[in-house]
């Protein structure tokens, strides 16, 4: 902040370009507020109205969309699922992504590379086609109707691309830094723990975010390995508006709007982490 | 500074070569192990028994015994629907390359210019991403309708009787109409990684930079985006792997159609393998888009992405 | 940095409380993987589950999964995700566990596409539910030639079961003397149309022929109005058209010799079929944008009187009624004809198209469950069905007094007395043809490809699949 008023003071010629910065990030916003709102606001529409009028406000602001999704205890039991699998994925991938990650970085070893590819392997293939050997496998590890089923492979899953997003990260941070902790008599693993982990901050915070929402919005799997209700996540949820021949869109929307407000949330948390280093050093000194 | 502290360094490593050899060993193992138990269990061996049953003809029911070795290739490269699909998926890869990645890198950059309210437009330009595929799928769908639609509405304000517009409908159209909305719902994860690099480029650097007379775009040019290299090269990377096996938004918004007009090489293969039950058909699909992803994830990280970890 | 402890010994509490949320989960399916074997442990089991269970989640009535406590469970996978038809179930669920107290029903609801997903994968593992929906025809074959469902035949033998449902549709459900599975509603397809939009054209009387009705077609467009809403985005309200052109000009006949592959779908019929189709097409009757339409933009169109027909089957009232702005006023307009006949075709006019819901029943499914079926389809259940608006023709024979819709009455008439039912294609057929014709008449609305073209891509995939 204090840099970018140092430069914008010292050319005057440039004080109108703030004024274009702003209207460019508006018009962006506004393109992508556009449809967030047409659903929030089509929540309060009835279904004919909704597809007659699918842009227009509500001729009948109809209420009950949104009272009828908070007062279903189905709906937060769905809720509670949704987070209990989200931030069990989120956990784990950043456990699991970042060890391998650090040593693909930050260790020299014969076969590094290869192993590497390995592990990125899984980034070249559609995971849906393998989902019936997936199946029998949670079957027989007894995973399934459990939101273990869901939680195990979702990790699984996210461990290649956060691996190589970590690594990225991982190896940003200076060499010298290694040097310094080997003098320090620095164990691998304290020096991983201590501190490159919390070097990594604003990356982990960023794969955390990005692996919330991928889980928080997974229907697949969670369709294939869930069969009890109880268990139920959000995007399973959905279902009970849509049937075989017409679907109650209006509550989808306004169940999907209110479904919205967590991850918005934790990405306001998370979002705090990743800029962390812009405000660390100016405001907390 | 560097200097003296890495000789006592490498002196202190030469002198516990052997102990030191063997704790990094274990450290290997001990920090790879969990990863790899989970994924080649999860992953990799249904991965692989996915590509065992692409030599057979196999409806997914009862027993895996017609083997016909590679006539499930021969077939789907003989197949014009299959390489439609594919062309299709190029036509992604090169959109996205061209206008989404340089969206979010602009706006990543926009981001970083703005002072006030800069937190509130990330979070705007987040949101998309954070929304499902299917309801992103569904709202699309209604801003291109042609009966009240958003975008029919407003052709018509400006052009009173304009015929009504259905892009989705348009075999010539629907490929760009689809490539607006992935747009739109992805530039926020390209955007996220861009954001989270720039927070490592050191501010000082580009003070720097500008203290010696550098203009900003030349700042830009010569110090901010070569440091970011490794971010974008890694955004590109995914970007091209994500745009060769996309599936969700096409299925919920055109299925592929009309007419194949919008078929990816997944929404192919979900057809085949899960709604004509042909697995061993379908299989084959999935294999032949892995061959397609390997030379390519092979070729950039040769070429590429190499010189960002060594 | 303290902060930063704090945020990180929390996200250790959380993953912590989750491993104990969690925990306690799998302890209910491991009692449901051993049930058959050990019924009296899973019965012990669940007492104490439900105490040990350390969340204070309450567990609501409005979505029970289970019904009854008896130590044989059946397992029900059925699509009515709405609200008031789901309850119906659970009543029948309920009513059966009473009277047999040894019984217990695990109901999971799930929406048409995300079913047909599930019951993929759970099939091609070969660990079908023990009652699950099915429609019929080609899919249901290939579970029976798998053995991964029941053969019914001895049991619709006792009681008179068999016998009380309407012959036509239990036959879709028959395949070389086994049955798989059996119909709880059953209809034919047919033209709805709005009475007020006909009568605002001119147009007198619905049409007979084709000629007439391709006359009417241009009438109504005359008129200023859209004679036909479409959503052929999903492809099987399109396909309708083509199936029953092919059945009107090449009858029972024609289709059997080419499904037995003494004939073909290349056959004169079937490239007729596509030229009567290309004929309606070249009108262009449909709203605009339906290439890109679903089933959902179809109904919006017809429901709220901006199309004057649609061709559907005996469900289109039921549904439409729930996306009108105004449903009285839709009712009050609705009108049906069937499919018009063809001059000089081969087909009876009596001949229709049609098919409906049923269910099957898995390969491991205790006896329990075909009792339960059975009392799902009584006459009884039936009436329930057609009451609440689930069955609005039903498929037992006696449940007809409970239509009050006559054009409903007429639907079943016609279907129960049609000298030849036949299942759509997209059903019937093995799944890849059934999708070829689906794509293949999806190509003939948009131009892309032409009659002879149509006829022959389904015929490549049906030497492909139908090898004797």
């Amino acid at each position: 902040m204090i840099s970018h008023n140092a430069r914008s003071s010292a050319s005057p010629p440039r004080r109108l370009a703030p004024l274009f910065q702003y209207l460019a990030a508006s018009l962006v916003a506004l393109l992508v507020l556009i449809p967030l709102l047409a659903s929030v606001l089509n929540g309060f529409k009835s279904n004919a109205d909704l597809l007659l009028r699918p842009f227009a406000l509500p001729q009948t602001w109809v209420w009950s969309n949104y009272i009828s999704v908070l007062q279903s205890a189905a709906f937060w039991r769905q809720m509670s699922n949704s987070v209990l699998v989200m931030l069990g994925t989120a956990v784990g991938v950043m456990v699991l992504a970042s060890m391998p990650a650090f040593v693909f970085a930050r260790l020299c070893f014969r076969g590094r590379e290869l192993l590497f590819n390995f592990f990125t392997l899984g980034l070249l293939f559609p995971i849906t086609v393998a989902i019936l050997p997936l199946y029998i496998m949670l079957r027989q590890l007894n995973l399934l109707d459990s939101l273990w089923g869901v939680i195990v492979p979702q990790v699984a899953f996210g461990l290649p691309g956060n691996i190589l997003i970590l690594r990225g990260f991982f190896a940003t941070i200076p060499r010298e830094l290694d040097e310094a902790a080997a003098i320090d008599g620095c164990s691998p693993v304290s020096y991983y723990l201590r501190i490159l982990l919390p070097l990594m901050r604003p990356a982990l915070a960023a794969v955390a975010v990005l692996t919330m929402v991928t889980s928080w919005n997974n229907f697949f799997l969670p369709l294939l390995v869930l069969n009890s209700e109880s268990l139920y996540t959000l995007p399973l949820g959905i279902q009970q508006f849509q049937g075989q021949f017409g679907t109650d869109w209006g509550r989808v929307l306004a169940f999907v709007s209110i479904a919205l407000v967590p991850t918005i949330v934790f990405y306001l948390l998370a979002e705090r982490q990743i800029v962390a280093g812009l405000t660390a050093g100016a405001v907390k000194g | 500074m560097a200097q003296p502290s890495s000789r006592v360094a490498r002196q202190l490593a030469v002198s516990q070569r052997s102990r030191v050899r063997w704790s990094q060993a274990a450290t290997i193992a001990g920090f790879l192990l969990p990863a790899a138990i989970l994924y080649i269990g999860l992953v990799l061996l249904p991965v692989v028994q996915a590509i065992y049953y692409s030599f057979f003809c196999w409806n997914g029911l009862g027993p895996l015994e017609q083997f016909i070795g590679l006539a499930n290739y021969v077939r789907i490269l003989g197949d014009s629907a299959f390489r439609g699909a594919l062309g299709h998926n190029l036509q992604i890869v090169v959109l996205s390359l061209a206008f989404q990645l340089p969206l979010s890198l602009g706006l990543a950059l926009l981001l970083r210019e703005l002072g006030r309210g800069q937190a509130i437009f990330r979070t705007i330009f987040f949101l998309p991403w954070v929304l499902s595929e299917v309801v992103t799928g569904v709202i699309w769908t209604l801003v291109y309708r042609p009966q009240g639609g958003l975008i029919n509405a407003l052709i018509q304000a400006v052009v009173p009787g304009a015929p009504e517009t259905a892009f989705l409908a348009d075999p010539q159209t629907v490929l760009y109409a689809l490539f607006v909305v992935i747009t739109w719902k992805y530039f926020g994860y390209h955007m996220i990684l861009y954001i989270a690099g720039l927070q490592n480029i050191p501010a000082e650097i580009e003070e720097a930079a500008a203290i010696d007379g550098c203009s900003r775009l030349q700042t830009l040019r010569y110090i901010t985006l070569p440091l970011l290299g490794g971010t974008i090269r890694l955004s590109i990377y995914l970007s091209v792997l994500g745009s060769l096996q996309f599936f969700d938004l096409i299925w919920v918004m055109t299925t592929g159609g009309p007419v194949g007009a919008s078929d990816t090489m997944a929404t192919y293969l979900y057809k085949y393998g899960f709604q004509r039950f042909q697995l061993g058909y379908g299989s084959a699909v999935a294999a032949i888009l892995f061959l397609i992803c390997f030379s390519f994830s092979l070729v950039y990280q040769r070429f590429a992405m190499r010189r960002d970890f060594e | 940095m303290k902060a930063r402890g704090l945020s990180l010994t929390l996200l250790f509490a959380l993953f912590v409380a989750l491993l104990a949320a969690c925990g306690s989960q799998p302890a209910a399916p491991a009692g449901q993987s051993g049930a058959a074997d050990a019924p009296t442990t899973a019965a012990a089991d669940a007492p104490t589950t439900a105490a040990e269970l350390p969340t204070p989640v309450p567990i609501p009535t409005e979505a029970v999964a289970s019904v009854g406590t008896g130590a044989t469970r059946i397992e029900w996978w059925h699509i009515n995700t709405q609200e008031d038809q789901r309850a119906v179930w659970e009543e029948m669920a309920n009513a059966f566990v009473a009277q047999n107290p040894d019984v217990s029903i695990e109901i999971t609801v799930l929406e048409n596409e995300a079913f047909k997903a599930k019951l993929a994968t759970a099939m091609q593992s070969g660990n079908p539910p023990d009652i699950f929906q099915s429609w019929g025809g080609g899919v249901l074959k290939q579970y029976g030639d798998a053995g991964l469902v029941q053969d019914l035949s001895a049991a619709l033998q006792e009681d008179g079961w068999g016998a009380s449902f309407s012959q036509g549709p239990l036959g879709l459900y028959t395949f070389d003397g086994a049955t798989y599975g059996v119909p709880w509603n059953a209809g034919m397809v047919g033209f709805w149309y709005n009475t007020a939009l006909f009568e605002q054209a001119g147009i007198s009387a619905p049409p007979t022929t084709w000629t007439e009705f391709l006359q009417t077609v241009q009438t109504l467009k005359d008129a200023g109005i859209t004679p036909i809403a479409l959503g052929e985005k999903d492809k099987w309200p399109g396909h309708f058209y083509w199936v029953y052109l092919a059945t009107r000009i090449g009858g029972r006949e024609a289709f059997e010799r080419a499904y037995n592959r003494e004939g073909t779908f290349a056959d004169p019929p079937f490239v007729e079929a596509g030229v009567r189709l290309k004929e309606l097409v070249d009108l262009e009757p449909f709203q605009p944008g339906f290439l890109g339409a679903g089933y959902g933009d179809h109904q919006a169109v017809m429901a709220n009187g901006q199309a004057a027909m649609e061709l559907m089957g005996q469900w289109a009232p039921g549904a439409n009624g729930g996306v009108a702005e105004d449903p009285e006023a839709y009712e009050a307009t609705l009108g049906w004809f069937p499919f018009p006949t063809i001059e000089g075709g081969a087909g009876d006019p009596s001949d229709a198209l049609g098919g409906g819901d049923g269910f099957a029943i898995g390969k491991d499914a205790p006896p329990e469950a075909i009792e339960f079926l059975k009392f799902l389809t009584s006459a009884e259940n039936q009436r329930t069905l057609v009451k609440a608006g689930m069955a609005g023709t039903p498929s037992i024979v006696a449940a007809l007094d409970a239509v009050e819709s006559p054009l409903l009455r007429e639907i079943f008439e016609r279907a129960s007395q049609a000298k030849y039912y036949q299942l759509y294609y997209d059903q019937y057929l093995p799944p890849a043809v059934g999708q070829t014709v689906n794509d293949a008449t999806q190509a003939l609305f948009a131009g892309t490809a032409t009659p002879e073209e149509v006829a022959r891509m389904i015929e490549e995939s049906a030497a492909f699949e139908l090898q004797p």
